[in-house]
């Protein structure tokens, strides 16, 4: 029982995607005692952003892509606020202010505001046939843009534009892809992995160009927007992506973020240098596997782990992070596309190339002093499974032995056969 | 809660988990589209049996994008709703011993749902190596001796883990 | 509105196994099938094939309506006229030819029992005593090998058992639920040792596998009693006690020295000295079975017998954890052997294959054919088969084919049309296993279950309604007096002090006597002698030799160029049985067609890989196959295996009908000289 008179502590979230959720649900199976409130610039419950383009895909209808519904809130009594972007947190006065005026006092806050997109300087790139594929309601305009034997052009080769580019194929689109960058998916794939994919992208009937600068767009006199790309004739474009990057929304704690760095750098119980204030998800500059700089892994997996150290922190309890490992996975172009921490090649390195596996058409796996430190795949489904065999070995830094045996399981095989892995024998069970 | 306890020492590697199980997923006996494999080692001898162990922290079901997957608070099942899966694949990204499988004709993920707390691979377990059983007691069900045969063929003697 | 379920509880009959299961409806219609949780012998366990007799009873291609073979084609008639023809046929070619020329033929289709006693007394109450089976292919070899022994078959008793020894068997595809009797045993400690040229699924689990080559079983029994007798670790109460011939066992033995039984049998010198090792420190608790891979061999039985004369020698005969005698059901015998003996009509094969006779009622099936064909005895006209195919399962399929031809009148009643209904002149829709209601005995629990029909076609009748009509069509009226087969039944049960309606209430079994653990209480042994016979008086006075004395297959004799493998045919899959099922569908997904099982060193040698088509030929016939390259642990180099009942590629085209094993006239199915061709 709280004394007469007294107030509840109030915890304010700042944010509704996947760190916010995992911390409020984590913080009540603490604290089912404190005022919380969930502070959204948008007008909906919790979605998933990742599902975006399985979205436009028609993979996914639209009611689905809500991940939460107005009964969670209540359920994790917790308050929340739409439409209700946060300005600025004056740490001073423990308090938000809003970008309509109003403010909210705190006692202990998360900043799990995410990131966004990026526009690049090219100009003419304007227009409602211009979209980001980021937010909920941008993801609505385009799936009107998108009708079949529409023309779409998509600047940027990005995990989240080759993801819209697929889409559009799906749907019928006639899509070009401008990269700036010589290569796609720079910070998902190797080389190799990537030229493997590039091949299906092209395959697939995309026109798809790296290493080239979108000059400008222009309207003709018919209103149509025509797009200027070095090297190519101009073309015209019924829709145009934008995926050029995201950045961290770290404005709202600028005094935590380090000169030339981004996203507001947390330590390993996801708490700022404010007491108090913490941060998790894309905003958040944290700990990674392994030591090493502190990054920021704007990936949902990364955000849900934050998320529950977080929560549990804000409720007084001591968690701490082992850091986060990047990992990705889709499926387009007909092909399963995965990788693991980090899978570039430095000096001092062993790497293991596979082509020979089955459902693998691609298996790259680095291995720094016997440890595996990060992968890539390519091919059907096996290489997401194999990549989820090798995780936590990398995760928990265990040298292995036979590569082999892991990425197929056997080494699962034989945990079973040992009793180790026979019900919820695996401590902490399959996580973290 | 109750799960589906194997013990590599009792098993034959006689599919009839398998072709069980995908029966119910899918009306045939594909065995690839089993929930529950059986993974046989003839030079070895070794036959082990894989399926979902239903973690108490099932990551799997935390790193879910979609949230399609949740537990089934009557049986304890960790569960994936084919209808709210996207089809992402992080689940089997996730899943650090290969229990989730993949549908790629209707582009969804699917794992063991211990068929709603009457496991249907059990029941047609002819050797006795799944036992649908209480959670601790997985442990005294398993036998204690381990063949030097399954030890060598699961690499256990070639190092951790 | 969502429909009722309904359960009832009968028995599985997809295989030999009479598992408890339980039968899910929807208004009257099977939708699945699951283990009965309470039942003695399965306990909640089943294979997939249970499952699949839903979709076997319901399958579009059943045979719901009698046919008449017409110069049209196939033509439907009604079921009473079907049988007033048959009889009139019956009864015409009876004057003309005698009632021996008629026979009866009982297979597993339907999943038999009952239907082969009443089979058994309707052809001696027509006249004739030639009643036809599979047995006399499998089951009554091994049979014999305990009978001639023991004077019984007793039961291993697997899961008391310290040491478990599977010759040339493999529960979980024959038997599937055997296999948790012996994974009980083995969490109590047991060891596993398996005999079997192949890895079989249930050598996966053996602490020995020992794999002798096709056919030498016998030489491995040799030895290892030559070493019991050796190491002085044999049962010498129990020889001295309780058997006959033991000098001359143990001087035969002599020669089979480990070293002799390596050369003959491939099985190294250390592992016979290790099994014998086991056996003895185990002794008496060494539960052996024998399965059907050692009758098909031209020394079937003898091989048996040694077997089980090794049983004897570790005193495992009649012991907990041994080999355990059980009570037989105390039931009525439907069978008209001592009413109307019809031994002076001469049964088919009885003058050559006495024992078969003998022993067990069983005419020779392959004699059959040489009587339709040659009419040597003499002429066999007419046959009534029920439910199996010949034309899939018996040796020699081209002579089989061109017997049944030939018959003036073929009658069969199955589920489906298989290739022997096809030369049928009439084929009479059969009842499958879950419309009708039977009596069956689980020896091993000492156990009656009593099966119900859970559901039944208008023109379908159950096994007593046919032969119960046909006999009234044939003036035999008097020996089918029960109106259905429960007035069948209760007649049966009588003797039992048991009543249906007790079955009926428990359908996970009913024991009918208690077990006993009375080692050797029990007086004497059921044979001449009244003690174990290692050597058979019987035998010899029917000029067999007298010890199970121990001949060496011919392929082992001088090699053969033109064929220089041996074929091993019929080893069990999980979902077939026999020639059952190929038409599940989903059988077909996971298992989908006949393969010649082969070592990856003769694959190489002959250019192969996997799924490569070969023809496989030997002194008898040939088939294009395609190969299955197995791991190098799983079969031997110059050993194949190709299992029976694909029409695709029948493998009985290759195998012979006449070479026999002497004592039980079983064929040579499992040790064929054949050669392999790339196609």
């Amino acid at each position: 029982m709280r004394p007469a008179g007294v107030m509840r502590r109030h915890v304010a979230i700042v944010g509704n995607g996947a760190a916010a959720i995992s911390a409020l649900e984590t913080f009540r199976t603490h604290d089912r005692d404190s005022r919380v409130t969930v502070a959204s610039a948008e007008p909906c419950t919790a979605y998933s952003r990742v599902l975006l383009p399985y979205y436009l895909r028609r993979k996914v209808p639209y009611h689905h892509l809500f991940i939460r519904d107005a009964a969670f809130y209540r359920d994790f009594d917790a308050d929340l606020l739409l439409e209700s972007a946060v300005e600025r947190v004056d740490v001073g006065a423990r308090r938000l202010e809003f970008a309509d005026g109003r403010n909210l006092p705190f006692d202990r806050l998360l900043l799990a505001p995410g990131s966004s997109p990026v526009r690049p300087p090219i100009p003419g790139l304007e227009g409602p046939e211009v979209q980001h594929l980021w937010r909920l309601d941008e993801a609505g305009r385009l799936d009107h843009l998108f009708r079949q034997g529409a023309r779409a052009l998509v600047i940027g080769a990005g995990f989240v534009s080759l993801q819209a580019v697929w889409a559009a194929r799906q749907r019928g689109l006639v899509v070009t892809v401008i990269e700036l960058a010589e290569r796609i998916l720079p910070t998902v794939l190797d080389d190799a992995g990537a030229r493997i994919l590039q091949e299906c992208i092209v395959a697939s009937g995309v026109d798809l160009h790296t290493n080239t600068r979108t000059e400008g767009l222009m309207r003709d006199e018919r209103g149509t927007l025509r797009v200027s790309v070095e090297g190519l004739p101009s073309f015209a474009a019924d829709v145009v992506i934008v995926g050029t990057g995201v950045r961290p929304n770290d404005h709202l704690l600028a005094e935590c973020v380090e000169p030339a760095q981004r996203g507001i750098t947390v330590d390993d119980t996801m708490q700022t240098a404010i007491d108090g204030v913490y941060a998790a998800g894309d905003v958040a500059r944290g700990p990674v596997v392994g030591g090493g700089p502190r990054t920021v892994h704007a990936l949902w997996p990364t955000a849900v782990e934050q998320g529950k150290i977080a929560g549990a922190n804000l409720a007084g309890a001591r968690a701490t992070y082992a850091g986060s490992l990047s990992m990705n996975v889709t499926s387009m172009f007909g092909v399963t596309v995965a990788s693991l921490g980090r899978f570039a090649a430095e000096e001092g390195d062993t790497v293991v190339l596979r082509d020979d596996l089955p459902g693998l058409r691609y298996l790259k796996i680095v291995v720094r002093e016997g440890v595996p430190v990060g992968a890539v795949a390519l091919g059907g489904a096996a290489a997401a499974t194999a990549l989820g065999f090798l995780r936590p070995f990398v995760r928990q830094r265990v040298p292995v032995a036979d590569i082999e045996a892991v990425v197929t399981g056997e080494h699962v095989a034989g945990r079973i056969a040992r009793g180790r892995a026979i019900g919820r024998v695996v401590p902490g069970g399959s996580g973290s | 809660m109750r799960i589906v306890a194997v013990d590599p020492d009792s098993c034959v590697a006689c599919r009839n988990c398998e072709y069980t199980c995908a029966f119910q997923q899918t009306g045939d006996f594909d065995r690839a589209r089993a929930h529950i494999r059986v993974a046989y080692y003839p030079a070895e001898r070794a036959c082990v049996p894989f399926t979902c162990m239903h973690c108490a922290e099932a990551w799997c079901m935390e790193v879910c994008p979609a949230g399609a997957i949740a537990r089934n608070e009557e049986t304890g099942a960790v569960e994936i709703d084919a209808a709210r899966c996207a089809g992402c694949k992080m689940c089997l990204l996730a899943c650090p011993f290969g229990n989730i499988g993949f549908d790629e004709a209707d582009g969804v993920s699917g794992k063991c749902d211990l068929c709603g707390g009457d496991p249907r691979c059990v029941g047609s377990c002819i050797s006795g190596a799944l036992e649908y059983v209480e959670v601790e007691d997985a442990f005294a069900f398993r036998r204690e001796a381990l063949d030097t045969r399954l030890r060598h063929v699961l690499r256990l003697d070639k190092g951790r883990p | 509105m969502s429909s009722e379920r309904e359960i009832q509880q009968t028995l599985c009959r997809m295989c030999d196994d009479r598992c408890g299961i339980d039968v899910h409806l929807e208004d009257g219609r099977m939708v699945d099938i699951t283990g009965n949780r309470a039942h003695v012998w399965n306990k909640g366990r089943l294979c997939v094939k249970a499952r699949a007799a839903v979709d076997m009873v319901y399958h579009p291609d059943r045979l719901l309506t009698p046919l008449k073979r017409t110069a049209d084609g196939w033509q439907e008639i009604p079921l009473a006229q079907a049988l007033d023809e048959i009889a009139e046929r019956l009864v015409e070619i009876r004057e003309r030819d005698g009632a021996r020329s008629v026979s009866v033929w009982k297979g597993e289709a339907i999943g038999f029992g009952q239907q082969e006693d009443i089979a058994r007394r309707f052809i001696h109450a027509f006249g004739s005593p030639n009643y036809l089976s599979n047995d006399s292919m499998c089951y009554a070899a091994r049979y014999f090998g305990y009978k001639l022994v023991d004077g019984g078959w007793p039961i291993a008793d697997l899961e008391n058992a310290r040491v478990i020894v599977m010759w040339g068997a493999n529960p979980p595809h024959a038997h599937p639920n055997m296999t948790q009797y012996i994974t009980a045993a083995r969490r109590k400690g047991a060891k596993l040792v398996v005999v079997d040229p192949r890895l079989s699924a249930i050598a996966r689990r053996a602490d020995v596998h020992a794999q002798p080559h096709p056919g030498t079983d016998g030489a491995l029994a040799w030895g290892l009693m030559r070493e019991l007798i050796r190491t002085g670790a044999y049962d010498k109460e129990f020889v001295e006690r309780h058997t006959v011939g033991f000098p001359e066992l143990s001087a035969y033995a002599a020669t089979f020295t480990p070293e002799m039984v390596e050369q003959e049998t491939g099985v190294p010198v250390a592992t016979v000295i290790e099994v014998a090792a086991l056996m003895g420190d185990a002794a008496p608790r060494v539960a052996m079975y024998v399965g059907n891979g050692l009758e098909h061999h031209e020394n079937g039985v003898n091989n048996i017998r040694a077997v089980v004369s090794l049983d004897a020698l570790l005193g495992a005969v009649d012991r907990e954890g041994g080999n355990r005698f059980v009570e037989p059901a105390p039931l009525r015998t439907l069978t008209l052997y001592d009413d109307v003996p019809l031994t002076h009509l001469g049964p088919l094969g009885a003058d050559r294959f006495p024992v078969l006779y003998d022993l067990r009622q069983e005419c020779h099936t392959m004699t059959a054919m040489g009587a339709i064909l040659e009419g040597d005895p003499y002429p066999l006209r007419a046959m009534v088969l029920t439910g199996a195919n010949p034309l899939l399962t018996n040796p020699n399929t081209e002579r089989v084919r061109r017997a049944f031809e030939a018959l003036d009148l073929l009658v069969v009643r199955e589920l489906f049309m298989t290739e022997t209904a096809a030369l049928a002149h009439y084929v009479l829709p059969a009842a499958s296993f879950l419309e009708r209601s039977e009596l069956h005995t689980h020896a091993k629990h000492q156990a009656i279950t009593l099966t119900c029909r859970v559901c039944g076609f208008p023109e379908v009748q159950d096994e007593y309604q046919f032969w119960h009509d046909l006999a009234h069509r044939l003036d035999m009226g008097a020996y089918f007096p029960w109106d259905d087969e429960t007035a069948l039944n209760r007649w049966l049960l009588e003797p039992s002090g048991l009543t249906l309606e007790e079955l009926e209430a428990h359908p996970e079994g009913v024991t009918y006597s208690p077990l006993t653990t009375a080692p050797l209480e029990r007086g004497p042994f059921a044979t001449a002698s009244g003690k174990v016979e290692f050597a058979s008086r019987y035998l010899k006075d029917l000029g067999y030799d007298e010890l199970p004395t121990y001949k060496s297959p011919e392929y082992r004799g001088t090699p053969d160029d033109e064929y220089p493998f041996v074929l091993v045919t019929g080893a069990r899959k999980l979902l077939y049985m026999h020639s059952r099922f190929r038409n599940i569908a989903r059988f077909r997904t996971a298992e989908p067609g006949p393969e010649v099982e082969m070592h990856p060193d003769d694959a190489r040698a002959l250019g192969v890989g996997e799924g490569d088509l070969v023809t496989v030929t030997s002194r008898v016939g040939s088939v294009t196959i395609p190969v299955h390259v197995m791991s190098p642990a799983e079969i031997r180099p110059g050993e194949l295996q190709i299992t029976h009942g694909w029409s695709e590629a029948n493998v009985n085209l290759l195998t012979h009908d006449d070479r026999f094993d002497p004592i039980s006239g079983f064929p040579l199915m499992k040790s064929v000289e054949v050669r392999v061709e790339k196609v």
